[in-house]
Order: structure tokens, then C-alpha cells, then sequence
């Protein structure tokens, strides 16, 4: 493979990467904090996508309706965690089930609302050019990913290592019944976790619409992935979702060009390996489930 | 001959040293009780001896056989059995379905497929054995959240009984419960074949000087001191710790 | 042999008569509809059997489903007995819950849930980019006839009576396989798992080889739709599926053997029921599913138990006043 060609393709890897990295740190922040397995977590990303996409449509703008989409999907979150899944703490059974359920019922909206047709969400006029490195062009809206991606990583690294609420959520995932002892409202802090990881999932959707498109089953498809990334990286360590999430990033976008049918198989495998080696996941705690 | 040695176990949580170079050991026929304050690790121990958690540094030899890498399961096989300090039952079944599960544990068809497990008469009989020695026979159909807590103490016990075990590892077996099934529980203690060698852990002191032949204080990880209840009762580190520093004696 | 015993082979025998006779007043729609029920009732029975008899949670169970389906669909261009190539789908529907179970569950709930659902999804993807095997998403018609010695079974009175009989015959398996010594350890692992080891258990064993019966009986349904359908595609695959499965499992209630078919057949009448007025009907399927889970308490076998546990303790006190008023009756008689 040419230099340039190796360098756009490690260039899409990354990028891909932050855009699964959004998605699945939220799923095991949630699952570290609160013991839910969030299944619905590829709704909100897909929901992010459409929602952009019809706010695009209606002449919005891309940033506009990435806040929008965001908004709307963070404020469907804290309806789910307040009703449905506020009396299921305990329960995991019942939380990934209904969670499940979820899934399953925003798919069908999904179609109802948006149809089946693949869509498209054109790449933001602002980051429609590419930067020239060498005799390499970079597109700059990849590039934009991995900037954001980065910051995400960043923020959420001096919320846990210097802020108060970061250390609640530490606390709180080593221990839960210490935060209730604490005298710190449970209800709030989870409410918020939650929301925030719905808002990211939407945002990443909403980023990866000119990247990805928008088809049914993108739900199901980066939940997957997602799973497998937490899978690797380690259930309820952020870090160990971003290190897992390049990775898998990465293998996917090579898979695709080498073994365009079985990249999905070979993402399948690493985690395989992964497992057999280190059961908890590269940065795994041994967080029993 | 000694069933059960323990030798320099070390564990640690973290940057918390929790056991510390921890010998012990359990001869035949013998009741040997572990008595600490709180936090001491004394649980920790019984997890580290049974398999539960591993340990950074020791050995357990079962009747002379190193069983320090092997699965709890496999040591049960080879005459381990312990209980929990917090009941660890099967919460929806029936007393005796709790049983037929304890005893089929040890028994050649525990790998069948064909006849149904209530069907075989030994299991049965075993079953009704032990619940009627331990006065249950009438509740065998209640299921175990039915029961008192002082019951499912005893149901907890008799789980681990059921496979007849050379080394039986009581972890609290005592706790929660009122004075009178206390007094209850002792006895059942007290009445326990010496085919059975005991190592309890316990609180109340009634209970310890009432069962043991032996005992050993464990002090922040530590072995203070093992030795027969006359020495440990006149022990003066001992007495400054517990009736000293603070007592012992359940509420 | 105990009286709850004898009552159940008697309702057993009764639920066979029923179903026999039953294409006697149904329409051939009906006939039709029945039958592909049986067969989702053998799929959700496989998936009651590992989730509620022996604590494994699988959300790609329809892996299993798919590869039965698509064996008989691509073996059969080479073979045509329909035993050979049935076995064929029960043993390699068998053989990947084997291996992935030896691999998955070691693990605990919610990691034995996420690699399920990511092996489902990795054979979907693979079933559906192989197109030159498998006809990718327009799938592939089965070119053989389900042939027992006695010449096909084309009508569909002929693959009714088939999959009843397969129903009766798996769901009578199940009951012994649950009730024996293997089924019980299952069973108690799944209720207390650590207390199980505790006790002496090499739990992993059980709980692998109550995966791989869930992984043949799967393989097995799969190769009954692919009789019944004639035709096969990614949707037999497809995590959709493996949702279906859960969700019928849950609404019946896990835990009996009795659930997993009663929640099949509400999902497939309700799902037909409802796809003739709207496309909707997964939309309304998912709701009524979380409805369920959040205020169901049990799905519809413990629903209905703890409602005849109510009748049961209505009936008694009227049947005491009966009573004490036929003695008030007696007593008047005798009296001169």
C-alpha cells in the first residue's frame, strides 16, 4: 500500500475509532456506575444521526441540529433512566431486558419515521476541504473527529482526576453503597451519568452521519461493536474503552480494505484473544457483573 | 494426624495488607475456633483456605495434599466444606430441594440425564435423615425464605454437612441469631459427629468456650496466639484486646 | 407415582389431543400459522432452557436458529435425506454452541450477553456478504422436500402434523432433562452459582452442556423453518430473531416449560394479529414487551399461577358453606 494511501487509511481508522469511543465509553461509564447494561445506547446514536439529519433538512444547519439532536436524545435519556428504569437498580435482568425492549421498539420508530432508504448527512460547509500534508490531502472533518474525540478523552480524564464529581463516580464505581452513605444524591448523579452518556452516543451519531450515512440496523451494528469494544477495553473503565476503541477502529477500517467480508470477523477474533488471555478485558478490573 | 495446615498466608487488597504470614492447623477429631475483632481478616482467611479468592503467598495442604492451586470445587471433592457469614442459599426452592442439591454434590449420579434427581432412594433418604436429626422434617416443603433467620442459619450448617466432610470451615455461625437459637445452634454444634473436624470462626465468646479444643486470636492479619481456651482465657495480650480494649460478646 | 405427577401426564396427553385434532376446525391459514408456532416454540423452548434453567442470558440465540435454517438450505443442494440433513443442522447448531459456550460461559451475565449478541451479529454480517453461498440478502430457496420414507410432506396438513409431533417430542425431553440430576445442577447454579461451587460443583461443565442442548434444539427449529418456509434469508439470523425469541420467553415466563411456548404463541398470533392493520407491529410488540417487564412480574405462566392460587382459595371458603349447609340438610333429615 502507498504511503498516502496507508496514511488516509490509518487517518479513517482513528477517526472511526473516536466515533465508536463516543459511543462506547458512555455504555460502560453507565455500566460501571449503575450496573445497567444499556443495550438502547445504539439507539441513541442512531437517533443522534436522524435527528441531525431532519434538522439538516429543514435548513438548520449542521452544528444547530447536532445541539438539537443532542438535546433531544440527552432529554429521551432521563425519561428512560426516571421511568423505566428507576425502580430496576438491582435487577439486571429486568434493566436489560427492558433496555432491550427499547432497542427494539426505537428500530421499528426509526423506520416508521425516516423510512428504509439509506440517507445522507452532507459534511458541515465550515470543515468541507482538506489539508494538505506532504502530497497527502487530509480531510479536514476526519480530522475534526479526532480533535473532538481527544478533547472528550481529555475532559472526561480532569473531570475523574480533579473534579468533585469525577471522584463521586470513581466512588461510585468501587463502591456503590458508599455514595448513598455518602449523602450524595444517587437519583441525581445517575440521572445525569446517564443523560450525558445518551448525549455523547447522540453526538457521535450525529458526527458520524457524513461519515458512516444512515441506514437501519446502524443501531444494532455499532451497538455491537460497542459491546465488543467494552468487551476489550476492560466493563467500566473509560480508558480502556478509548485504547479498545482505536484498536478496533483501526482493525476495522484495515479489515475492510484486505478482507472486505470478514473485517467484523476479525474484530471478533482479537476480542477472542483478548478473552482467553485476559478475561476482565485489556484494562480490566475484574468488575464482576 | 493433621487434616488441615495452613501455612504463611499473606494477602493484600491494594496498598491494605490484610492477612499476614498466617499459619494454622486442624487435627482430627479436634474443634478448633478463630476469634478477632472485627476487620481482622478472619473471613479473608476462610476464603483464601477454601479456594474463594487466591492468596499472594501460603499453602493449604488437605490431609497432607497441597490443595493451594486447586478450584474450591475440587477441594469440597477431597472433604472441604464451608459456610458464609451472610446465608448463602438456595432462596427459591424448598428446604429439601436445598438438600437434594448438598447431598447430590458426592454422589456417581450427579452427571445423569435420564431419571429424575427426586426419584433416586438414597437422596431421599439421606435427606430425611438429616432433617429430621436437625428437627426440620415438617418444613421440608417451605421454601427458605419462609423460615426464621435462626432456621436458615441452621439450613446454612447443614448444607455444608451434607458431604460429610472431614474439614468443616463455620464461618459466624452464630450471627444474628437470638439467645435462645443460639443456644440452639451450639448444641447442634456440640452434637456434630468427630468424624467432622471444625474450624469456626466466632464471636460470641459463650459459643467459643462452649465448642472449642483450640483457639487462635487473630489481630490485624496477624496470629496473636494459639492455644488451648485455659491459656487464651489467662492470655494478658489477650485479655487487653478484648476486655481491655473492648468486648467481645455480641449484644 | 405422586398425584401432581400423574395430573401432569394427563394434561400433557390432553395438550396432545388438542393439537392433533386441532387442524380439524382450523382454516388452512390457521393450519399454516399453527405450525410455523410450533416451531418458534421449539426456538423459544431452547432459549427458556439456557436462560431459565441453567442462568445464561443469550441475546444472539437465533445464531444457532440461522445456522440450522441455512444448513438444510445449503446442504440440501447436495443432499436430500431429510434425516441426514436434520441431524446435520441439530449437530452444527450443537458444535458452535459448544464452542462459543466453552469460550463465553466462563463469563458472568452481562459479558455472557454482550458476546452472544456480538457472535449473532458476526454470522448475520457473514451470512449476508457471502452471497455467492448463501444468496446474501435475498437469501436462498430450500430445493429439498422434508421426506420421512413415506414421500413428502408438501401439504400443509402433512408439516403441521411434523411439527406438533417434533413439539410434543422435544417439549417431553425437556421435562426429563430438567428434572434430572444434570437439569437440577443447572438449576441451581442458576440460582445461587457461587453456593453451587461451594458445594463441590464444577459448574462450568453443566452450564456448557445445557448451552450446547440450547444450541442443537435452536439448529433444530432453524431446520424445521427451512422445510416450512421453503426458503431461507439473513432475517433467520438476524439479532430481530434472537429478540423475538427473548421476548416470547419473557412474556410465557422463564423459569417453567410450559412459558416459552405460550409466550411464542401470543407473539406470533399478536404479531399476526397486528401486521394486518399496521407495519408497525415491532413498534407495538417492544411496548407491550417493557409493559410486561416492568408490571408482569413473572410473564403469563406466573400470572396465571398466582391467580389460580387466588380462585383456588376463593373456591375453597364457597365450597365450606356448601358443605356445612348439605350436613345442616342431613341433620335436618335424620331428625324425626
Amino acid at each position: 500500500m502507498e504511503i498516502s494511501t496507508l496514511m488516509l487509511q490509518i487517518l479513517a481508522g482513528l477517526s472511526y475509532g473516536m466515533l465508536l469511543f463516543m459511543i462506547a465509553c458512555g455504555m460502560t461509564i453507565i455500566y460501571g456506575l449503575m450496573h445497567v447494561m444499556n443495550m438502547a445506547h445504539g439507539s441513541f446514536f442512531a437517533l443522534g444521526a436522524y435527528v441531525t439529519y431532519s434538522m439538516v433538512h429543514a435548513k438548520l444547519g449542521f452544528w444547530p441540529s447536532l445541539l438539537i439532536a443532542a438535546a433531544v436524545v440527552a432529554l429521551l435519556g432521563v425519561v428512560i433512566e426516571r421511568l423505566l428504569l428507576n425502580n430496576m437498580y438491582g435487577k439486571m435482568n429486568e434493566q436489560v431486558l427492558i433496555t432491550f425492549g427499547i432497542l427494539y421498539v426505537v428500530q421499528d420508530l426509526i423506520k416508521w419515521i425516516w423510512g428504509t432508504d439509506i440517507l445522507t448527512i452532507g459534511v458541515p460547509k465550515i470543515l468541507n476541504f482538506s489539508i494538505a500534508m506532504g502530497d497527502i490531502m487530509f480531510p479536514a472533518y476526519r480530522l475534526f473527529v479526532i480533535a473532538f474525540g481527544i478533547l472528550v478523552a481529555v475532559a472526561l480524564w480532569y473531570m475523574e482526576a480533579k473534579t468533585q464529581t469525577g471522584a463521586i463516580i470513581r466512588a461510585g464505581v468501587d463502591d456503590r453503597e458508599m455514595l448513598g452513605a455518602l449523602g450524595v444524591n444517587v437519583k441525581l448523579v445517575f440521572a445525569c451519568v446517564f443523560m450525558f452518556g445518551a448525549a455523547l452516543a447522540a453526538i457521535g451519531g450525529a458526527m458520524a452521519g457524513p461519515i458512516l450515512g444512515l441506514y437501519n440496523g446502524m443501531d444494532m451494528e455499532i451497538l455491537t461493536l460497542s459491546l465488543v469494544i467494552v468487551v476489550i477495553g476492560g466493563l467500566g473503565t473509560w480508558k480502556g474503552t478509548f485504547v479498545s476503541a482505536l484498536i478496533v477502529g483501526m482493525i476495522e477500517t484495515f479489515g475492510q480494505v484486505y478482507f472486505p467480508n470478514f473485517s467484523m470477523a476479525i474484530v471478533f477474533v482479537f476480542m477472542v484473544i483478548v478473552l482467553i488471555v485476559k478475561p476482565s478485558g485489556l484494562f480490566g478490573k475484574g468488575v464482576t457483573a | 494426624m493433621k487434616l488441615l495446615e495452613v501455612k504463611g498466608i499473606s494477602k493484600s487488597y491494594k496498598a491494605l495488607q490484610v492477612l499476614k504470614d498466617v499459619s494454622l492447623d486442624l487435627y482430627e477429631q479436634e474443634r478448633h475456633v478463630i476469634i478477632g475483632p472485627n476487620g481482622a481478616g478472619k473471613t479473608t482467611l476462610f476464603n483464601c483456605i477454601f479456594g474463594t479468592i487466591p492468596m499472594d503467598k501460603g499453602q493449604v495442604l488437605l490431609s497432607g495434599v497441597d490443595v493451594t492451586a486447586m478450584p474450591s470445587h475440587k477441594r469440597v471433592s477431597l472433604g472441604m466444606s464451608r459456610t458464609f457469614q451472610k446465608n448463602n442459599l438456595f432462596e427459591q426452592l424448598t428446604i429439601e430441594e436445598n438438600l437434594h442439591l448438598a447431598f447430590s454434590s458426592l454422589k456417581p449420579y450427579r452427571r445423569r440425564l435420564f431419571r429424575p434427581l427426586a426419584s433416586y432412594r438414597d437422596l431421599a433418604e439421606d435427606t430425611e435423615k438429616l432433617l429430621k436429626e436437625w428437627k426440620l422434617w415438617d418444613r421440608r416443603d417451605r421454601l427458605v425464605h419462609e423460615l426464621s433467620y435462626g432456621e436458615q442459619r441452621i439450613l446454612e450448617i447443614m448444607l455444608a454437612f451434607a458431604s460429610n466432610p472431614k474439614v468443616l470451615m463455620l464461618d459466624e455461625p452464630t450471627s444474628g441469631m437470638s439467645v435462645a437459637e443460639t443456644a440452639l445452634t451450639t448444641q447442634i454444634i456440640q452434637n456434630l459427629p468427630r468424624t467432622t473436624s471444625l474450624l469456626v470462626i466466632e464471636h460470641d465468646m459463650e459459643v467459643v468456650f462452649a465448642i472449642a479444643d483450640r483457639i487462635t486470636v487473630i489481630h490485624h492479619g496477624e496470629v496473636l496466639i494459639t492455644g488451648s481456651p485455659e491459656e487464651i482465657r489467662s492470655n494478658e495480650m489477650v485479655r487487653e484486646i478484648y476486655f481491655g480494649g473492648g468486648a467481645l460478646k455480641d449484644a | 407415582m405422586k398425584k401432581s405427577e400423574k395430573n401432569r401426564i394427563i394434561l400433557f396427553a390432553l395438550g396432545a389431543i388438542i393439537i392433533l385434532l386441532l387442524p380439524n376446525v382450523l382454516s388452512t391459514y390457521g393450519i399454516k400459522l399453527t405450525s410455523e408456532l410450533y416451531i418458534m416454540s421449539i426456538f423459544a423452548l431452547s432459549l427458556g432452557l439456557i436462560m431459565g434453567y441453567a442462568g445464561l442470558p443469550s441475546f444472539g440465540h437465533a445464531a444457532f436458529f440461522g445456522l440450522g435454517a441455512y444448513t438444510v438450505a445449503l446442504v440440501g443442494k447436495f443432499v436430500d435425506s431429510s434425516y441426514v440433513l436434520i441431524v446435520a443442522a441439530i449437530a452444527i447448531g450443537g458444535l458452535m454452541a459448544l464452542l462459543t459456550g466453552l469460550l463465553f460461559v466462563r463469563n458472568s451475565g452481562a459479558y455472557l450477553i454482550m458476546l452472544t449478541m456480538a457472535f449473532n451479529q458476526l454470522l448475520y454480517v457473514l451470512f449476508y456478504k457471502l452471497t455467492d453461498y448463501t444468496g446474501g440478502a435475498d437469501g436462498m430457496s430450500v430445493s429439498v422436500r422434508l421426506d420421512l420414507g413415506f414421500g413428502p410432506l408438501t401439504g400443509a396438513k402433512g408439516m403441521y402434523y411434523f411439527t406438533a409431533i417434533c413439539l410434543l417430542g422435544v417439549f417431553a425431553l425437556l421435562y426429563y432433562l430438567v428434572k434430572s440430576p444434570v437439569g437440577r445442577i443447572s438449576y441451581g447454579s442458576k440460582v445461587n452459582d457461587h453456593r453451587m461451587k461451594a458445594l463441590g460443583y464444577n459448574t462450568y461443565w453443566y452450564k456448557v452442556f445445557m448451552y450446547t442442548v440450547g444450541g442443537m434444539l435452536a439448529g433444530f427449529a432453524g431446520a424445521l423453518y427451512g422445510y416450512y418456509n421453503s426458503f431461507v434469508s439473513p432475517d433467520s439470523i438476524h439479532w430481530g430473531l434472537s429478540g423475538q425469541a427473548l421476548i416470547m420467553v419473557v412474556i410465557g415466563g422463564s423459569g417453567t416449560l410450559i412459558g416459552p411456548p405460550i409466550g411464542a404463541a401470543v407473539f406470533v398470533i399478536l404479531q399476526n394479529y397486528i401486521s394486518s392493520y399496521t407495519d408497525r407491529w415491532p413498534l407495538i410488540m417492544g411496548i407491550l414487551f417493557i409493559a410486561l417487564v416492568l408490571y408482569g412480574r413473572g410473564g403469563i405462566v406466573h400470572m396465571g399461577q398466582r391467580l389460580w392460587a387466588v380462585l383456588a382459595s376463593r373456591l375453597k371458603k364457597t365450597g365450606g358453606q356448601s358443605r356445612t349447609s348439605a350436613e345442616q340438610e342431613g341433620y335436618r333429615n335424620e331428625a324425626p
